[in-house]
Order: C-alpha cells, then sequence, then structure tokens
C-alpha cells in the first residue's frame, strides 16, 4: 500500500528524506519504550525489529530514487541498508549463540539467513557492479521476509540427530547462496527486459500468469463448501500436527475458499482482456486491464487480511478428524509467503506501467544487464553444485546413501540441468538478449518451486526444510 | 551397402555428438524427472497409499508404463545412458580441435589474422628493438610472461595464460561421467542396501536386504550396548550404538557410531539408523515376601525370561512368560501388541518338598492365577524391557568415483567461469602510411570485460614505457576495436 501511494506521489528533493527520517525515528522511539519496558535491548527481537526499520526506510529510498532519481536517495538508502544489514547480523549471531547450530534448522532461521544474504548481495550488486536500482526489488523482499519472521517467530527447537551435522550447514549456505545469486539473475533479467523495450502489456500478462498459478496453487486446498484446508498447529509443542509420520493434520477454514476464488477470477480478468486485445487487435482492452489489475490488487489485499484474521489462531474442523483444531499461522508459512508475494508482483508492475520512462533512464543498458545475469548465473551454477555435492554428502552420512531420488533432490538437479542448459546455449549457441533473459527468469522459476513448492506439494525426506 | 551402411553410422555419430541432441535429451531428462516427482513412487510410498491415490485402472497403467517407479525403469536408465553417450561423442567431436589449440599454441600471428582480431591497436614506435623491448617492460610490469618468437624475417612477442582453460569444459564432462559411472555403473551392479537389527550382546553377519532377500557378510557385528538420549520436551536428541566388528572370531575394531557417523569395515558401512524398544523382557525386578510372614523383610529378586530363582532353600521361581500388551479372553491370556503397554508376567513358583507348583500372574488375571495360594507374595518393582538398534547398511563403492567426480567438477567449473585463456601479441609492423609501429592484439576466451580493461591497461603501459623515447603523445592512437559480443 505504501508503495502505491509513493507513486502516485512522487516525492520531490528532500522531502522524501525527511519523510524517512520521521518515521525512522519514531519507529526507533516506538522500540526504544518496547525496551524500556523489557529491560533488554540486544535480545534477537528487538535486533530484528531493528533491521525491519532500516529495511523498510531503505526500501522507501530505493523506490524514491526510482521514481524520482535523486541521486541523494541512493546515498541514504545504502546507509539505511548499511545499517539494516548490522542489525540483521546481530540477530543471527544471537540466534546462533542461543541455538549453538548455524540458523538453518527451521524455515524461520532460513529466512533469516537468506534475508541477510539478501540485503548482503543488494550492498554489492550495488557497489560493484553499480546496479542502483537493484535495492528497489531486493528492499521489499527482505521487508516481507522480516515480516513472516515476526509471524514464525518460534522457539529454538532442538534438532533430531539427522540434522546434527556440519555438513547440513555446509549444505544450506551453499543452498543460500545460489538462490539468492539466482534471485539476483532473475532481478537482473526482469530488468533486462525492461531495457530491452519489451511491451509493457507482455509485462501485465506476466504479472497475471504469476498470480493466476500462486492462486491456482493455493486452490488445490480448496474443500467442499468453500472452505480452504490449512495445517493444524499444536500451540504448546509449535509445530505441525502428525496424524502418522509425514502425514499432516488438515483443518479446514470455511468459507476462505470461496474467498480465494474470487480473487482467483479477479486475477484472471486481467489475463483474459489481455488475449481478448491480442485476439481482437483493440488496444482499449488493456487500458480496462490495468484497471482491473487495480481492482484486483485491492481483493488480494483482503483476501490476505481475511487470511490473517482466521488463520492467525481460532480452532475449526477436520476432514480427517473429529473435534475442532487449533491452527496458527506459522503452520501455513507458504500460503502466506504466496499471497504476499502475489501483491508484490502486483505492485511492481503497477511501478513499472507508471514509471516506466524513470526507470530505463536510470537502469544500466541492456548490454550490460545481459552481461551481469549471465555472470550472476556464472557465479550461482558452481554455488548449486557444490550445493548438491555437499547434500549428497551429508545424505551419505545420515542415510547411508548419497542419492535417494527424493523430490527435493529430483527438483535440485532439475535446477542444476535447467542453469546447465541456459550455459550451453549461451556458449555454445551465443544465445543472448531476450531467449537467454527468459531462460534464467525460467531457472528462477524452478528455483523458487525447489524451495518452496516440493515443501509445500511434494512429501519426501526434507520434511524439515 | 557398405557404403550406406558408413552413412548411416556416420549420421548417428553426427546426431548423437550435436547440441541439439544433447539439448532435447535433457529436457526429456527433466520431464520425466518431474514425472517422478509427482507421481507417487512405489520404493517410497506404501502400497495402500498408491491405491488410494489412484483408480485401479489408473495404477495398473501407472504400473505398466513404469511411472511408478521412474529412477529405476530401464527407459529412464537408457535415457541416462543416452546422455552420457551424447557428452562422449560430442567431447570427441570437438576435442581434436581445442587439443589443437591447447597442444600448439599460435604464436606469431599472421596478416589477416591482424586483420580480423576484434581487440587490437598500434603505437608509433622508432625501432623494432625499442617498442619490442618496452612491451616487454610493460607485459612484466602486468605480472604477464612473455616470450620472444623469432622467425626468419621478423620477431615478434608472445604471452598467454591459463591456457589450461581451454580443456576445462572437458574436465566438467569428464566429471561427469565420472559421477554417472560411479552410481549408475559401479554402485547399480556392486552396491547394495540393507538393514540389521542387532539388541544389545547379539552378533550377527545376516543382512536383511530391501528386496526381502538376506545377505551374509563375511564378518559380524556385535553390538555392545545402545541408547536413547531425548530433550527435555522428549524428542530424540542422540542415538548411539557400541559396535565392534567380529572377524574369524577375532575382533577388530570397535566404534560407537551415532547418526551422521557411521562404521565402516571392509567398504561396508553401518549407520545408526534407528532406535527402539524391543516389546521383549530384559530383567523385572520383584520383590518377594513370604505369605502370611510379617515378620521376615522382603527380598528383592531380580529375573531374566525363564530364569529360575531359589527364594529359599525349599521355593524356587521361575519367569515363564512375558507379555507386553495383555488382554483376556474367554480364560486366556493373548499378546494384543509388541508395545509394552500393558505388560503382564507369568511367574511359577515351585515347591520341591511339596512337589507343588503355582502359577503366579502380575497383575492378577481372575480366574487363572493362582496368586493367592502362592507361599510368597510377590510386588513388581522394576521393568526393563529390551532395546534394539536399526542399523542401515550399504556397500557402495561407487561412490569414490562420485566424489571424485564431485571434485573434478569443482575444479572444472572454476576454470570454465573464472579462469580465462588470455593470449596477447606484439608485432612491429608499417602502419597505414608506412611508418613503424607496434601492433597489439589480444584474445580471451571470456570474461572479456576483464579482458579489455587489462588490454587497455596494457596499451597505456606500453606507451609509458615508451614515452622516454619521446615519442609525441599526439601520434600514440591506439585503436582499440570490440567485436559486438
Amino acid at each position: 500500500m505504501a508503495q502505491a501511494r509513493a507513486e502516485q506521489q512522487p516525492a520531490t528533493g528532500t522531502t522524501l528524506i525527511v519523510l524517512v527520517g520521521l518515521s525512522i525515528a519514531f519507529l526507533l522511539f516506538m522500540a526504544f519504550l518496547n525496551v524500556v519496558k523489557s529491560g533488554n535491548i540486544l535480545n534477537e527481537s528487538n535486533l530484528l525489529y531493528a533491521a525491519l526499520i532500516f529495511y523498510a526506510g531503505a526500501g522507501a529510498l530505493y523506490l524514491g530514487f526510482g521514481v524520482t532519481a535523486t541521486e541523494s536517495y541512493i546515498k541514504f538508502a545504502s546507509l539505511a541498508t548499511w545499517a539494516g544489514l548490522v542489525a540483521n547480523t546481530g540477530a543471527v549471531a544471537h540466534r546462533w549463540y542461543e541455538a549453538g547450530h548455524p540458523p538453518f534448522a527451521s524455515v524461520y532461521e532460513m529466512l533469516l539467513s537468506f534475508v541477510w544474504t539478501l540485503a548482503a548481495l543488494t550492498l554489492i550488486a550495488e557497489k560493484r557492479y553499480g546496479v542502483k536500482v537493484i535495492g528497489t526489488v531486493t528492499m521489499p523482499v527482505a521487508i516481507v521476509g522480516v515480516v513472516l519472521m515476526q509471524l514464525l517467530r518460534t522457539e529454538v527447537h532442538p534438532l533430531v540427530p539427522a540434522l546434527q551435522s556440519t555438513w547440513l550447514h555446509v549444505h544450506v549456505t551453499l543452498a543460500m547462496l545460489a538462490y539468492a545469486a539466482c534471485a539476483l539473475s532473475f532481478a537482473l533479467a526482469m530488468m533486462f527486459l525492461i531495457q530491452d523495450k519489451m511491451k509493457t502489456e507482455s509485462f501485465l500478462a506476466a504479472t497475471s500468469v504469476f498470480t493466476l498459478g500462486i492462486y491456482a496453487s493455493i486452490l488445490t486446498r480448496f474443500e467442499k463448501w468453500g472452505g480452504l484446508s490449512v495445517i493444524a498447529w499444536d500451540a504448546e509443542n509449535k509445530s505441525e500436527v502428525f496424524l502418522a509420520k509425514n502425514v499432516r493434520l488438515f483443518v479446514t477454514i470455511p468459507e476462505l475458499g470461496w474467498m480465494m476464488l474470487l480473487v482467483f477470477a479477479a486475477v484472471a480478468t486481467p489475463l483474459v482482456l489481455y488475449v481478448m486485445s491480442r485476439v481482437k487487435k483493440n488496444e482499449g482492452f488493456l487500458d480496462v486491464a490495468n484497471r482491473a489489475i487495480f481492482i484486483s490488487i485491492l481483493l488480494q489485499i483482503l483476501a490476505l487480511v481475511f487470511f490473517l484474521l482466521r488463520a492467525r489462531d481460532g480452532s475449526y474442523p477436520s476432514l480427517d478428524a473429529e473435534g475442532l483444531y487449533p491452527t496458527n499461522l506459522a503452520a501455513s508459512p507458504f500460503i502466506l509467503s504466496a499471497l504476499v508475494g502475489g501483491i508484490f508482483a502486483n505492485l511492481l508492475y503497477l511501478l513499472l506501467l507508471w514509471r516506466r520512462e524513470d526507470l530505463e533512464r536510470h537502469l544500466p543498458d541492456a548490454d550490460a544487464l545481459d552481461r551481469i545475469t549471465y555472470k550472476t548465473i556464472c557465479i550461482a551454477f558452481p554455488l548449486l553444485t557444490l550445493m548438491i555435492a555437499a547434500g549428497a554428502y551429508w545424505a551419505n552420512r545420515a542415510w547411508g546413501s548419497y542419492w535417494n531420488w527424493d523430490p527435493k533432490e529430483v527438483w535440485a538437479a532439475i535446477t542444476w540441468l535447467v542453469y546447465a542448459l541456459y550455459l550451453h546455449m549461451r556458449i555454445t549457441r551465443g544465445w543472448r538478449g531476450r531467449r537467454a533473459a527468459y531462460f534464467a527468469i525460467l531457472g528462477f522459476a524452478v528455483v523458487m518451486f525447489t524451495f518452496f513448492g516440493v515443501t509445500y506439494l511434494l512429501n519426501g525426506l526434507h520434511s524439515y526444510a | 551397402m557398405a557404403l550406406s551402411l558408413r552413412s548411416a553410422s556416420r549420421k548417428t555419430w553426427q546426431t548423437l555428438s550435436s547440441i541439439k541432441t544433447g539439448v532435447i535429451l535433457i529436457i526429456l531428462v527433466v520431464i520425466f524427472s518431474i514425472a517422478g516427482t509427482v507421481i507417487l513412487q512405489r520404493p517410497m510410498t506404501d502400497p495402500d497409499d498408491m491405491e488410494r491415490a489412484y483408480s485401479p485402472a489408473m495404477l495398473r497403467l501407472l504400473d505398466a508404463t513404469g511411472l511408478t517407479d521412474v529412477f529405476h525403469t530401464y527407459w529412464f536408465i537408457a535415457l541416462l545412458v543416452l546422455v552420457s553417450l551424447c557428452i562422449v561423442a560430442a567431447s570427441i567431436q570437438r576435442f581434436p580441435n581445442s587439443w589443437r589449440y591447447f597442444a600448439r599454441p599460435y604464436k606469431s600471428p599472421d596478416e589477416s589474422f591482424r586483420k580480423n582480431l576484434p581487440t587490437q591497436a598500434q603505437i608509433p614506435i622508432t625501432g623494432d628493438e625499442q617498442g619490442l623491448s618496452a612491451a616487454e617492460r610493460a607485459f612484466k610490469h602486468l605480472h604477464l610472461k612473455t616470450e620472444r618468437i623469432v622467425r626468419t624475417d621478423s620477431f615478434s612477442l608472445f604471452s598467454e595464460r591459463n591456457r589450461i582453460s581451454e580443456m576445462a569444459v572437458y574436465i566438467v564432462h569428464a566429471s561427469l561421467l565420472l559421477i554417472f559411472l560411479g552410481y549408475g555403473v559401479v554402485d547399480a551392479f556392486y552396491g547394495w542396501r540393507g538393514f540389521l537389527v542387532l539388541s544389545p550382546g547379539t552378533a550377527s553377519n545376516q543382512i536383511e536386504m530391501k528386496n526381502g532377500a538376506t545377505r551374509t557378510l563375511p564378518f559380524s557385528i556385535r553390538c555392545d550396548g545402545t541408547g536413547e538420549e531425548t530433550y527435555t520436551d522428549g524428542t530424540p536428541k542422540r542415538w548411539w550404538s557400541k559396535l565392534a566388528v567380529v572377524d574369524n572370531g577375532r575382533e577388530i575394531q570397535r566404534k560407537e557410531i551415532v547418526v551422521n557417523d557411521p562404521l565402516v569395515y571392509q567398504g561396508v558401512r553401518f549407520y545408526q539408523a534407528s532406535w527402539g524398544r524391543t516389546g521383549k523382557l530384559d530383567q523385572l525386578i520383584l520383590s518377594a515376601k513370604p505369605a502370611g510372614d510379617t515378620t521376615r523383610a522382603p527380598q528383592e529378586i531380580s529375573l531374566a525370561l525363564n530364569q529360575t530363582v531359589a527364594l529359599d532353600p525349599d521355593t524356587s521361581v521361575q519367569l515363564a512368560e512375558f507379555i507386553p500388551d495383555y488382554v483376556v479372553q474367554d480364560g486366556h491370556v493373548y499378546a494384543r501388541s509388541n508395545d509394552v503397554v500393558h505388560p503382564a508376567v507369568h511367574m511359577i513358583v515351585t515347591s520341591k518338598k511339596a512337589n507343588r507348583s503355582v502359577n503366579v500372574w502380575l497383575p492378577e488375571i481372575p480366574d487363572i492365577a493362582e496368586n493367592a495360594s502362592s507361599p510368597y507374595v510377590f510386588e513388581p518393582k522394576d521393568l526393563k524391557t529390551g532395546v534394539f538398534t536399526g542399523l542401515q547398511v550399504s556397500h557402495e563403492p561407487g561412490q569414490w568415483s562420485v566424489w571424485a567426480g564431485v571434485v573434478l567438477m569443482a575444479i572444472g567449473l572454476t576454470f570454465v567461469f573464472y579462469v580465462a585463456h588470455v593470449r596477447f601479441w606484439v608485432v612491429p609492423v608499417l602502419d597505414g602510411r608506412g611508418q613503424l609501429a607496434l601492433w597489439v592484439g589480444g584474445t580471451a576466451n571470456r570474461n572479456r570485460d576483464a579482458f579489455e580493461q587489462k588490454f587497455r591497461r596494457l596499451v597505456e603501459q606500453i606507451q609509458k614505457e615508451l614515452k622516454p623515447a619521446a615519442v609525441a603523445p599526439a601520434q600514440t592512437q591506439a585503436t582499440t576495436t570490440t567485436a559486438g559480443r
């Protein structure tokens, strides 16, 4: 929402900096009050809160730069990112110290590390490669990450025997680095497409397809009579409820399924209008489509609010067992991130729709973006290779076999193959420009599926992450 | 006929070694792999779950096509074999060219090469020797080694770095083949996996294989103890087993294994995989008090199954049965499960003099137990049930090939992505106006940005080295050109 406002009224000169400064000061003051109350300044939640404040400030400033091209914003934005990174490092260190193992064991801890990597990479991309607006994309992701973490906050969980291995840490660190590099290559490929004069309506179609995919996968949990099933949550043990080994108990939240179906239709509308404009060759449909996007964003936000309200807590019936069972947002991290991700993608489209010329002016030229995309993949690919190797080595020590054809393993291999194809096409066939950018985007989509989709949709040995 | 055969084989070869075939094969591997993760797979799923998920007709179809076990079907394996062949063919096809490049570096560029090289510059000089020695100093300044190429009618400079990078892609492909060899050939034919369950004090050399068969090892494994440590909330923290290898009656090796730290002997690995209670009795601790006699203190006895303990010179007690989860039906005691939830014990108390045996049950089971007529009253104190350790046993001789492949691939990829083969040539020439100039050219097989920067620095450095010889800077128009890549 804040982004949409910022786009409508681009603040000029120092106004934005003053505004951001004031809100940071206000938030810090609130945090200070909190600290006085609890009497403990350097705990994890305060550090995370500080990181959130700074990332939010940085995000606003990056966005301000994207919109108004005021150079001084960038300086302050990097400064805020640095401050956020310091606070984030503190939170990571605190978690590490408290848990006695590096923070990679749960979804919460992985997000903590992921956000850290993302912030660090943003600064590197900015300083080393001069891709200044990258923060416009990465900072909102970091903000979403930190907000998710607040919802998912868990106690330090003891590690089951299989996870007590140095190789696990090596494996997960490499995975985080590789995935962050893939994310970066995706963002760069998108920027390339903007600079390559790809039509704005093509982005409209892509955004709609992406969001449609999100709601389609959420609707796989659609139950009879319009319910939506989510995993039951055991508040006492802070864990999901299992009926048997690897069989989770689902509860059905009534009416939420209808809501998701409605949003699905709202999201499909712009896509249908886009297709009609292509078929009938009538540009008029596109204007309607852009308006429909606006409505779909509002509905998506509504869906998110409803989801937050109903899934935050409360008890619901289950189809597999009698009685009411409680659930919690912590039990549905994937639905939550999908909802937030959809909104975020649509807001980015709005940014493009309204501020395309400004964006084009401040992005590096298409050739440079193409090259940097390739370079990022050159970094990601060896990391992916080593990640798979470390995972295999660990599996060999924990389960007695280095390759089990487990869905997560297979998808990691698929990711590797997709990027291998990219490299072959680029090196031997000289694929440049658009085709290479599409490939980089496809690669990242596969990465996202491996990271989220496999855990959410497919079962396997990797049940803890 | 022979000709057509030859042309057919040539055609096959060409198809196999083309990048297009490789790409299509990889796409097929990807598609079938996806199918293998979306469709439930036999080896990992309960048969009941399979039947619940698919209709009988669907399941028959999936089973018939092998889609319920994609990764072990002959056509998937054939596909991987084809990919390997494709890699081999493509490498062989391209290798001679690269090898020529590698073995016989192109050191003195001819005129047409000089003309077509994308990155080049010309620097005016006053004499061949002066120019070349300035260039040599410039190379040295940039930490590049140079070589003077002396031909009958000319001499020039050549400098290169990381020639091995031309071979890097073959290193990567070879490493992939090593991995395939280790997993798909060595382990597929000579590797095996099984399971071994041991309780403390027992030894075995019989491994239960995945397919239900039994494999006999040439040595046996003895378990000297096993245990579980839990966190305060009851989730397992650590499982351990003290194992010993016994070969030919001699103890060879001892190790306490935990999850993530196996025992290895003769290439066979023993992993801590599971841990649990057997539901069998290990030891029963009882207090026994003579019936009706309150003056004598109760004595504490411990019993194992079928063990007989004397209570006094005349009376003894034997532990006859242990039922972990008992249920009484029609005057008989049955075991409902092997979990120790409702344990019952059956003891026989014998008096020699009276030549009488009494069946004592704990807890007392009506109509069956004769506890009332027993000379002793028993009270259970502690029940120690047996534990077992589940060991995953595997023999994967191919893994060394896999790890070697992984290391080789890491090295290869480092060279492929980060080490560029950079070459520079310096030749004194006459420029367009007939004046003496130093032609400087260079190429890099990757990372052109960094290379071009380096090239510019080199040209600047040569100009700087030439300065003392008083060359007007206006004349030093170094024309650096780059082809669009």
